[in-house]
């Protein structure tokens, strides 16, 4: 990944009391489990998004209110669920989820899918009727007609998920409950990532340490905010 | 050829789910070693924050992993979730500090082939005035009356931790009960509420590895003794293991925790979890190995076999 | 030839259409005039095959078009174009607008390709739309973004795209109401080169001039289903409906 390989730098610009390669593995943990969450919500938040925008059924309302409801949704309560249905005692303890990064992708996919579904749905509903139309009209599939509904509505589709990102990369509580902030003895990071080691330092009042490591996520989600944007803005100035 | 379409989609998005399901497990185990059996598998251990946060695991672990090939995942949970864990089958073998508590799960059949561990002691640390007047006071209890006579401020952990535990029973061996406005819980790990004592310059009770490894950073001193000093045997923190018993969760890795448990408390692990340093100070002292050894490890605390059944 | 036979339509309790009997054949320029809102509209969607009407039927080339398929009925409604009032333009290059209807046909492998090539950028301009932006005359417009065109290029460009699949009729929806005279001449123009090409046009404007310059026969739609129709000659010189003759004179009939 691009920005994993940019990492090496900053043990070299800030001396911090860690192993070699620790800080590396916790971004790689971070981003592996948020870009998969992300990724896959997408995938779940486009089709329904396209269902609440363009159908009509019955329970619609309902749905969009379970939306809206997601979007405040404490998030460590997500965690408390997921631990309940990856725990062995859950309906899917024989799967021993608990303490993987599949449990943490689990809770940051609940967490990051109603934002990704509503700003997505705010987009494709804000796509001009006449140009859905058109596309019917030349001849187009209806999925023909959601593909093209959906590049029309792609800097929305882009801001929505950048937002589940955002969310998701910044969750601390579900995934410290559902990962269990694991590093291997060699110092290597299993199920921890920048959140949670910032909390472990935080919990040790290390709060020096516990900056520099919150510094390093903030520049994180900024890079990966300014990739996307600086996609978006040569896509417009072409 | 739309609805294949659809049909393809959805098989693609379901087979990327099942995939990534199915990377679930041990990942990484270290070559080398590799007794039969156990070789390439995943241990589960749960304990407590302060426990994690000394470092000893990290520093130990290594040589277990390379003996026998196998990956030792040690999650830091606080001593309340830690024993939840156990009890749910999620983890394999538990190591915590209180000891009351380990009875409860080992009566209640989660738990069993308990070991003494090790031991260190908890200290009170207090602001270097002292404005209750308790140092170098050889009874716990009657520090902590003190305290609250003087209305002097006090940090606790008030998170069922083994530390806040330990509290607990001390304030009620005093035979006072803690209300007020000096009176703080905080629901934090042990640094944290070091910290916040140091910003008040209040009163607490902490555990000494903590306490070591923060002494750099804040300007509490220590003004009643554990033990390992000479203070008062009420202060000792003792440190138990037990294995998560198979017949009640029939998927824990009860193998691996006995080889866990079998090495942890050898002359060798013994001896390296003597001299782990933090600081420059011994943070643990290991009681596994002895000529003599005391018999109430293996059962609840006052367990006789004139007393109830199995 | 698209037939309406009979054909009735009413939204709600409000009748659109009734009786309507209305042909048109390949190479033929059929207009549909009427005051705004009568429901010209309404008739072009059914000529469409995108509304079913309460009564009578529509065939396409003797195929009555709603008692077959959802499938075998998209592949009828893909002979047809139609172009609306409003560009409705894609938010991409103009290329990529007019070969839109190129690609929905192809079948999903070439597609496949063809999407990829263009990501790479080493695909070329299909003939097909270069032939279709040629004719509106925008060819040097090929590769900018549709957003930044004017009106009157867009409502072009809107045509072209409907061209570029050759369809075998065309459907057009008051497409110069909002255009100046030198858009709306360039619009006729290839109305007419379309017309030549063998092309079957309906068009649907309120503007009778346009209807009397382009147009071989006239529907004139005149409000609770009552509709003339005929060659463009009868119908302008010697309408049988008086309310005709008013429209066509210039009187509003209502």
């Amino acid at each position: 990944m691009p920005v994993e390989s940019a990492v090496p730098l900053v043990p070299a610009v800030v001396d911090l009391p860690f192993r070699e390669g620790y800080v590396r593995s916790i971004i790689f943990v971070s981003l592996y489990v948020s870009v998969t969450a992300v990724a896959l919500s997408t995938l779940f938040s486009l089709p329904v998004a396209m269902i609440m925008g363009f159908a009509d059924f019955r329970g619609k309302q309902f749905v969009k209110s379970i939306i809206n409801t997601g979007m405040g949704f404490p998030s460590v309560v997500v965690g408390l669920l997921v631990l309940f249905t990856v725990s062995n005692q859950g309906p899917m303890g024989a799967l021993e989820l608990i303490f993987t990064r599949e449990a943490m992708i689990m809770s940051q996919f609940v967490l990051a899918t109603p934002p990704i579904t509503a700003i997505t749905l705010a987009a494709i509903t804000g796509v001009n009727e006449n140009v859905r139309d058109a596309a019917h009209v030349l001849g187009g599939t209806r999925l023909d007609v959601a593909l093209v509904v959906i590049k029309e509505a792609r800097y929305g589709i882009a801001t929505a998920i950048l937002a589940g990102f955002g969310r998701a990369i910044s969750e601390v509580g579900s995934v410290l409950i559902v990962g269990g902030n694991i590093v291997s003895s060699g110092g290597i990071s299993k199920t921890r990532t920048l959140t949670t080691a910032i909390q472990l330092e935080a919990r040790q009042g290390q709060y020096d340490t516990a900056m520099v490591l919150g510094t390093v996520l903030v520049a994180l989600v900024l890079t990966v905010n300014a990739i996307v944007v600086r996609l978006g803005d040569e896509g417009a100035m072409r | 050829m739309p609805i294949q379409r659809r049909q393809f989609i959805a098989a693609v998005g379901g087979g990327a789910l099942a995939s990534i399901a199915g990377c679930s497990g041990s990942d990484g185990s270290s070559s080398g070693g590799g007794s039969a059996g156990v070789a390439g598998e995943t241990l589960t251990l749960t304990t407590t924050t302060s426990t994690y946060d000394t470092g000893l695991l990290d520093e130990i672990h290594g040589d277990f992993e390379e003996m026998y090939g196998v990956t030792v995942d040690a999650v830091a949970q606080g001593t309340g979730a830690a024993l939840e864990s156990a009890r749910n089958g999620d983890s394999d073998v538990v190591m915590v500090h209180a000891r009351g508590l380990e009875d409860e799960f080992m009566r209640n059949g989660y738990g069993i082939n308990r070991r003494d561990l090790m031991f260190n002691d908890f200290v009170i640390v207090g602001p270097e005035d002292d404005p209750a007047g308790i140092q170098g006071m050889s009874s716990a209890t009657d520090a902590l009356t003190t305290i609250a006579e003087a209305e002097a401020a006090f940090v606790s952990r008030g998170d069922n931790s083994g530390t806040h535990t330990k509290e607990l029973n001390l304030w009620d061996a005093a035979g006072t009960e803690p209300s007020g406005d000096w009176y703080q819980e905080t629901g934090t790990g042990m640094g944290e509420a070091l910290n916040i004592a140091n910003q008040q310059g209040a009163y607490t009770l902490s555990d000494r590895g903590t306490y070591i490894s923060q002494r750099s950073e804040i300007d509490l001193t220590i003004l009643v003794q554990g033990p390992i000093e000479g203070g008062p045997e009420i202060l000792a923190n003792p440190y138990g293991i037990m294995a998560v018993n198979p017949g009640v969760h029939d998927n824990a890795n009860y193998d691996l925790a006995m080889a866990y448990i079998g090495w942890i408390t050898s002359p060798g692990a013994q001896d390296a979890i003597s001299s782990y340093q933090m600081n420059g100070e011994q943070l643990f002292f290991p009681e596994a190995v002895s000529e003599d050894p005391n018999f109430q490890q293996y059962v609840p605390e006052g367990w006789s076999s004139d007393s109830s059944s199995e | 030839m698209v037939r309406l036979s009979n054909v009735s339509h009413a939204f709600d309790d409000e009748t659109i259409v009734e009786n309507l009997s209305l042909s048109i054949d390949p190479g033929e320029v059929v207009a549909i005039i009427g005051p705004s809102g009568v429901g010209k509209t309404t008739v072009l969607r059914i000529l469409a095959l995108f509304l079913e009407p309460n009564g009578g039927s529509i065939t396409l080339d003797g195929k009555d078009v709603w008692s077959i398929s959802e499938e075998q009925r998209l592949r009828l409604r893909r002979r047809i174009g139609m172009v609306f009032q409003e560009a409705s333009l894609f938010d991409a290059t103009v290329e990529r607008n007019v070969e839109y209807g190129l690609r929905v046909r192809e079948s999903w492998r070439d597609r496949l390709r063809d999407e990829l090539w263009s990501v790479l950028g080493s695909n070329g301009t299909p003939g097909a739309v270069t032939e279709a932006l040629e004719l509106v005359g925008l060819s040097e417009k090929v590769g900018q973004e549709a957003r930044s065109l004017s009106g009157g290029e867009a409502q072009r460009v809107s045509f072209a795209r409907a061209l570029a699949y050759e369809p075998e009729y065309l459907l057009l929806d008051e497409p110069t109401s909002d255009l100046d005279p030198r858009n709306t001449a360039l619009i006729e123009e290839a109305v007419g080169e379309a017309r030549d090409r063998g092309i079957g046009i309906g068009i649907a404007t309120h503007d009778m001039h346009q209807a009397e310059r382009i147009a071989d026969r006239v529907a004139v739609i005149l409000g609770e289903g009552v509709a003339e129709v005929g060659s463009a000659e009868q119908v302008f010189e010697n309408p049988t409906d008086e309310r005709t003759a008013k429209f066509v004179s210039g009187e509003l009939v209502y």
